[in-house]
């Protein structure tokens, strides 16, 4: 059944974060157009991952142990939540410091932890994820890449697809088949890393109707691992994968990815002389909706710092989250050609192109909007 | 944990005296005496009343359970706005006056303003409440009812309608909860305004989908979610619809120098 979730407050060490984190994005993207700040998530600057790295603020909740900045996940919420909101370029090093290195500090073993933990704190080690296939895309238990046992590790053959950043990546962490056949389901999946360098591999880029390219094809053919390519446990690879997706689902990267948009729209009507009635209830629409969701992030960042694992109110979170996501270009569109002679700024419009041509995705990364309210319906309380 | 043995308690007095037969009979003309002597004697109706003249000497924040709980069971009397409004009278040195507060504009609030932006948080907490027992039912009937050989809760289509309310009635308390972040017993004008933008929008999605999800029944008289998708939609309207309160939120923000939305958020719209 709905519980609910206690307001929190950002903890005040963690909140002073903020003005350290802001100074260093004002002198760093400098004056890049906002419709080139949009791409964010999907902005690669191997350059910036380094610089922000160098700061401290790539893995900023591991372990000091492995050279982490040991703070809590209310001070990542902040870092992340001023790199989103500046349309910072952060892909490089995002998948290895919200994914993959957690997930590495949570089942990866001594010397995995040793190697890997503090390359993705230098910003020397950029990971991509493989989960989807051409045959296994919501229905992600039905992959079919393999490794297979060899007397030295194992061998990999095989296919992944959406597969973003591949290109640049230093590692892959992948979901695959390490016994039984696409039939057994859930049951004989592992998760591996794979060293993106070694012979066998071939990337290839698919370039998506913004002109972009950050989805790639990603082929293995007869790729040899060692033995500690496998993280965490031989088979238990779902399971590691469903808290994995858990843990994606909670953070602020939900809620912001048509703000550079949003906050376009806000000054080129503060510009304005006259804003419409609507625009203003329209303004007031969406702060208020990122205001509660914003509210909620924090609540659910809150319960993750306790031990707690609040996966129904993640789900939840994201789903309402990429709804109002999607709105913000729709909408905003609708405002601005109310007035069909109006001289919008060409940087808002290209921004609003680039967001309305991507926004589709924003609703299927990391499980699509059915699958979600699936998982949603199921968990509070339909048999 | 004030809070939870509040809300316990008060849960109990309205499974006692405050049960669908009870809304029925009150709403048909019945009396509703016997309801309001049990919430009078329970003492609720002064926990906003400093301790020094008499009440508990809670603050807004600690009194959320208890609107919420005034939805949930569609209490037919106004008990969260008397919790309020007696308040404001022993805050304005007027004498509370008897029985139950029925005409909020002769509440005595500093301003217009202020008496319409603390109804709307009110309307806001009671709408939550509706909305929340709205849920429940239909979630109860999605795995009761059998339509072509299995509970209606198996089929994705009922799935996706049925987390669309989960989603907007959870969105809906946590901006209603925001609503009553307040130390004392008057919200934060923008923080009620959140609210019930936010929770008047959800109104319209929860109801809708409730009574898609349960067919006809669902709007028979003698089926109990119409005791709360009527008062889900009058909450809505209630102080003011959404588009009333997101034009106060959006002239804030266009008010704002430089800032952009998160600094907006952060400064005027966070609990």
């Amino acid at each position: 059944m709905l519980g609910s979730l206690p307001l929190v407050s950002i903890p005040v060490e963690d909140e002073a974060l903020r003005p350290a984190v802001r100074t260093f994005l004002e002198q760093t993207l400098g004056d890049r157009p906002r419709h080139v700040l949009a791409r964010s998530w999907v902005g690669f600057d191997g350059d910036f991952s380094r610089a922000l790295a160098a700061k401290g603020w790539v893995g900023l909740t591991f372990p000091t142990d492995y050279g982490g900045g040991g703070r809590s996940a209310f001070a990542r919420f902040v870092l992340a939540e001023e790199l989103l909101n500046a349309g910072a370029p952060v892909y490089a090093h995002w998948i290895a410091d919200r994914q993959s290195g957690p997930l590495i500090l949570k089942y990866g073993t001594e010397a995995q932890k040793n190697f890997y933990i503090p390359k993705i704190c230098k910003g020397e080690a950029f990971f991509c994820i493989g989960m989807s296939e051409p045959a296994a895309g919501s229905d992600l238990a039905s992959v079919r890449t393999r490794a297979t046992k060899t007397e030295t590790g194992w061998l990999l053959n095989g296919q992944k697809i959406w597969t973003s950043g591949a290109k640049y990546s230093q590692y892959m962490v992948a979901l695959v088949r390490t016994s039984g056949e696409p039939e057994d389901r859930n049951k004989g999946l592992s998760q591996i890393i794979i060293d993106m360098s070694l012979p066998g591999i071939d990337v290839r880029p698919i370039k998506d109707m913004s002109g972009d390219s950050h989805f790639n094809e990603v082929f293995f053919d007869d790729v040899e691992l060692g033995e500690d390519a496998l993280v965490g446990t031989e088979g238990g690879g779902w399971n590691q994968v469903t808290s994995e997706l858990a843990f994606e689902r909670s953070g602020p990267e939900r809620i912001y990815s048509s703000i550079l948009l949003l906050d376009g729209w806000l000054d080129y009507l503060k510009s304005q002389d006259h804003v419409s009635e609507a625009s203003i209830i329209l303004i007031g629409k969406f702060a208020a909706h990122l205001a509660v969701l914003r509210a909620m992030s924090l609540a659910i960042t809150d319960q993750l710092t306790k031990g707690e694992s609040p996966a129904n109110e993640a789900a939840l979170v994201k789903d309402l989250g990429t709804e109002i996501e999607q709105a913000i270009p729709t909408l905003i569109a609708d405002a601005l050609a109310a007035i069909p002679d109006a001289v919008v700024p060409d940087d808002l419009m290209k921004t609003l192109a680039y967001v309305t041509q991507m926004s589709p995705t924003f609703s299927l990364r990391g499980g699509t909007r059915e699958i979600l309210r699936g998982i949603i319906a199921r968990g509070l309380g339909l048999r | 944990m004030t809070d939870d043995l509040l809300g316990q308690s008060f849960e109990r007095l309205l499974q006692e005296h405050c049960t669908p037969a009870h809304v029925r009979d009150i709403e048909n003309g019945g009396p509703a005496d016997a309801l309001w002597t049990a919430v009078e004697q329970s003492g609720f109706l002064d926990a906003l009343i400093p301790e020094e003249k008499g009440g508990a000497g809670l603050a807004l924040r600690d009194v959320f359970p208890l609107a919420v709980l005034c939805g949930r069971y569609a209490v037919p009397v106004p008990v969260a706005e008397t919790i309020l409004a007696r308040a404001i009278y022993v805050a304005a040195s007027q004498e509370v006056p008897v029985g139950p507060v029925t005409n909020w504009d002769q509440v005595p609030f500093e301003t217009v303003d202020i008496r319409r932006s603390t109804g709307a948080a009110i309307a806001a907490a009671l709408l939550v409440g509706a909305m929340e027992r709205a849920f429940e039912i239909t979630v109860a009937f999605a795995n009761d009812r059998t339509q072509f050989g299995r509970p209606i809760g198996k089929f994705q289509a009922v799935q996706q309608q049925i987390s669309v309310m989960a989603e907007q009635t959870f969105a809906a308390k946590m901006a209603a909860e925001m609503g009553f972040a307040s130390d004392d017993w008057l919200p934060d004008p923008l923080l009620a305004a959140v609210a019930k933008a936010r929770s008047s929008e959800a109104a319209v999605l929860v109801s809708a989908n409730a009574h898609a999800v349960h067919g006809a029944i669902g709007a028979t008289e003698e089926y109990d979610l119409q005791l709360f998708t009527r008062r889900i939609h009058a909450g809505r309207t209630a102080f003011g619809a959404e588009s009333y309160w997101n034009r106060i939120i959006g002239e804030a923000v266009l008010a704002s120098g430089p800032e952009g939305v998160l600094d907006n958020i952060r400064y005027k719209l966070s609990a």
